[in-house]
């Protein structure tokens, strides 16, 4: 019985259905099923196909941002259960998410902060157009693990840089990890500025991610 | 979508009065006597020693003629041409092949064809094929034959008849059809009368046996540009017109109501070297070939794919791809050259595969933009606005990709230059085409005729080869 849930619920977050993600975690609920194998054995495995269809010319980024929010949409039904039961799904770190200063481009971070959600992270996404002052400001809060700042622009994509200078300035590089992301990113750009890490597609950044907090295995 | 077009209604009308002229008044040098005989009693006559035609046969004749044909293939799938789509074939009689690998060419051989006719089979966006190499084993007499057998057991699409030469090859290529269960009104021969405006005895024969057998009349007249047509193309046009319409006449006297493909294969001189030019002037002549045979109703096959490039190089891409394009978007029924190379004379299995995904990109641009509720998008735009300010999480996003909104090309380098460099090892659209064609090689089985059918075709080619000895003598 669980088996054939675990198989639906998977198929909806490939199929990107958030409406029904949403009644299959309800059912899971009244049939009493652990909320975290819930999660785990079923919505996740859907998260991980349409991620490696993805990261295999197979799935398109619209499949990947649903399967995404459908995830959202299963687990925020499921979270309060956890509560419930004293327990919590668990978490892969905190992550600081925000486009820099004066760029206002978002779709790219957003989609990064979905597919980060919908592998275990806490995400705070600060928006666009955020200082180094607000994204640090918000990091030390939540006592972050992960800073992710996007830049679209060739012309904004050097307050990447200004961030990274000021964690270093307060020693807080040990503690708080940085990566970069956006389309004028190069691989010399992460060294120049000595990002910790960087990915091309919001696939790459949950693996960057999983590593940064010693997590690649899970 | 509105057709381009290149020349206006005044221009084709003046085309078509100039055509009629040629036939009525300059004529064509024809002098076998079986179908003269049938011309002078349907109302045509000598001039200058020359066999003109009057305009009323000449329009009457058009009007007889079945300007749909279908063509079918062994498993029974047919292409109605004329009837609004669009279908791509191959090149047919190439020499050389030419290896993308090694850059190199060679005489193309039987198995070099047969395995050109396999791939072709195997890609989605080649509808017909056209019997590909002239290995150099085969003597001239008995080539077209051996091709055509050849061809028929490795593909089960329609295969365009080949190029007739002589009239004893007719019933032997029908036969041959037959064996695959074509019949003879759904298989196409073309013939072409030599420019400029002449019609050999063996032609004129053949285009007989063509309409008696009742087979689809492809008549391909060739002239080229500056050497045996004017170096102006409207005037090329016109004559190229003359030298499709007068084969057609004959053929419509004979068998009323035949099938009938209307096509040209006017190419320009490259005034330097001596060789045909396939630059972009090929497509603007074929698009205007194509506004011609429409003005008569004809379904239209002109070139399509063609460059000089002797490689997979830049100007084998911008060559081949206007050379395709601008026809495609005139309206063209057929297009010809997938897998071609210099001017016809080469061709490639790597080729064959580009032309495929290339043929992708042409038919995304005949289907054009759609205005309607569903394509304008106000619901999804309202939606989208009032919820996450992003279309990528819309069904409406998901469902149209998936529609073809974009042509989501295999084989076309899409990605960063970190992905392209690193992960990728630089490879580039010709590297993977080359890939492609040796796995479909590998990989691509097209089921086996029957060994009766094997057998009857060899029966059959062997009775053609006698027949063919005994002419000679």
């Amino acid at each position: 019985m669980s088996e054939e849930l675990y198989k639906q619920m998977a198929q909806c977050i490939i199929e990107g259905e958030s409406e029904v993600a949403i009644e299959l975690a309800k059912k899971s609920i009244e049939l009493n099923m652990h909320p975290l194998e819930t999660i785990t054995k079923g919505f996740v495995v859907g998260v991980n196909y349409i991620g490696d269809q993805f990261g295999a010319g197979e799935a398109f980024l619209p499949e990947l941002v649903m399967a995404g929010e459908a995830m959202k949409a299963a687990v925020a039904v499921l979270e309060p259960e956890l509560l419930k039961l004293g327990e919590a799904r668990e978490m892969m770190g905190r992550v600081v998410l925000a486009t820099v200063e004066g760029d206002i481009h978002e779709i790219g971070k957003t989609l990064v902060g979905t597919m980060l959600s919908a592998s275990g992270f806490e995400v705070v996404d600060l928006g666009v157009d955020q200082s180094a002052e607000k994204i640090i400001g918000k990091a030390l809060e939540i006592d972050a693990h992960i800073i992710g700042m996007s830049a679209l622009l060739t012309t904004t994509m050097v307050r990447q840089r200004e961030v990274i200078e000021e964690l270093d300035k307060e020693g807080l590089r040990p503690r708080i990890k940085v990566m970069v992301g956006g389309a004028p990113i190069t691989r010399a750009w992460v060294e120049k500025i000595k990002a910790d890490g960087y990915s091309e597609d919001a696939v790459g950044a949950v693996k960057i991610a999983k590593e940064l907090v010693g997590k690649a295995d899970q | 979508m509105e057709k381009l077009k290149f020349l206006s209604d005044e221009d084709v009308m003046a085309m078509h009065e100039a055509t009629l002229h040629i036939m009525s008044e300059v004529g064509f040098v024809w002098n076998h006597k079986e179908s003269l005989d049938i011309l002078l009693g349907a109302g045509c006559s000598i001039k200058n020693g020359r066999l003109c035609f009057p305009a009323d046969l000449v329009m009457s004749s058009i009007a007889k003629a079945n300007k749909r044909p279908v063509i079918r293939g062994r498993n029974g799938d047919a292409n109605e041409i004329g009837g609004g789509n669009l279908y791509f074939h191959n090149l047919g009689g190439a020499r050389d092949i030419f290896d993308a690998k090694t850059t190199s060419r060679r005489p193309a051989t039987d198995e070099d064809a047969n395995d050109a006719i396999r791939i072709l089979d195997a890609l989605e966006n080649c509808h017909t094929i056209t019997p590909f190499y002239t290995p150099p084993n085969v003597t001239n007499e008995m080539m077209s034959l051996h091709m055509f057998r050849n061809t028929l057991p490795f593909t089960i699409k329609p295969v365009q008849g080949p190029g007739i030469q002589y009239p004893h090859e007719i019933k032997f290529a029908v036969e041959m059809a037959n064996v695959v269960g074509i019949k003879a009104q759904e298989l196409t021969l073309s013939l072409s009368p030599v420019s400029p405006l002449t019609m050999h005895d063996v032609a004129a024969a053949a285009i007989i046996e063509m309409a008696k057998a009742g087979v689809i009349n492809t008549n391909l007249p060739a002239p080229t540009g500056g050497a045996t047509s004017p170096m102006t193309m409207t005037g090329s046009l016109v004559q190229q017109n003359a030298e499709t319409l007068a084969p057609l006449v004959l053929a419509q006297i004979i068998n009323p109501g035949c099938g009938v493909i209307y096509c040209g294969r006017l190419g320009m001189l490259e005034p330097r070297t001596g060789l045909i030019w396939s630059g972009v002037e090929l497509g603007l002549s074929s698009a205007a070939t194509v506004q011609l045979g429409h003005y008569y109703g004809f379904a239209v096959n002109v070139y399509g794919f063609s460059t000089n490039a002797h490689t997979l190089d830049a100007q084998n891409a911008f060559e081949r791809g206007l050379n395709a394009t601008i026809p495609a978007l005139a309206g063209a029924d057929e297009l010809s050259g997938v897998g071609e190379m210099e001017a016809g004379v080469m061709g490639s299995h790597a080729q064959m595969v580009l032309d495929n995904e290339l043929v992708g990109s042409v038919m995304r641009l005949r289907t054009g933009l759609s205005a309607d509720a569903e394509h304008l998008a106000l619901e999804v735009i309202g939606n989208v606005m009032n919820g996450t300010r992003n279309y990528l999480g819309q069904k409406h996003t998901l469902k149209h990709i998936r529609a073809g909104e974009l042509t989501l090309t295999k084989l076309a380098e899409r990605n960063s230059w970190e992905t392209w460099d690193e992960k990728l090892g630089r490879k580039q659209m010709a590297d993977y085409a080359i890939d492609k064609a040796e796995k479909l090689l590998k990989e691509h089985q097209v089921a086996p005729l029957e060994p009766q059918q094997e057998q009857e075709l060899d029966r059959i080619f062997d009775a053609a080869a006698r027949e063919t000895a005994k002419v000679k003598k």
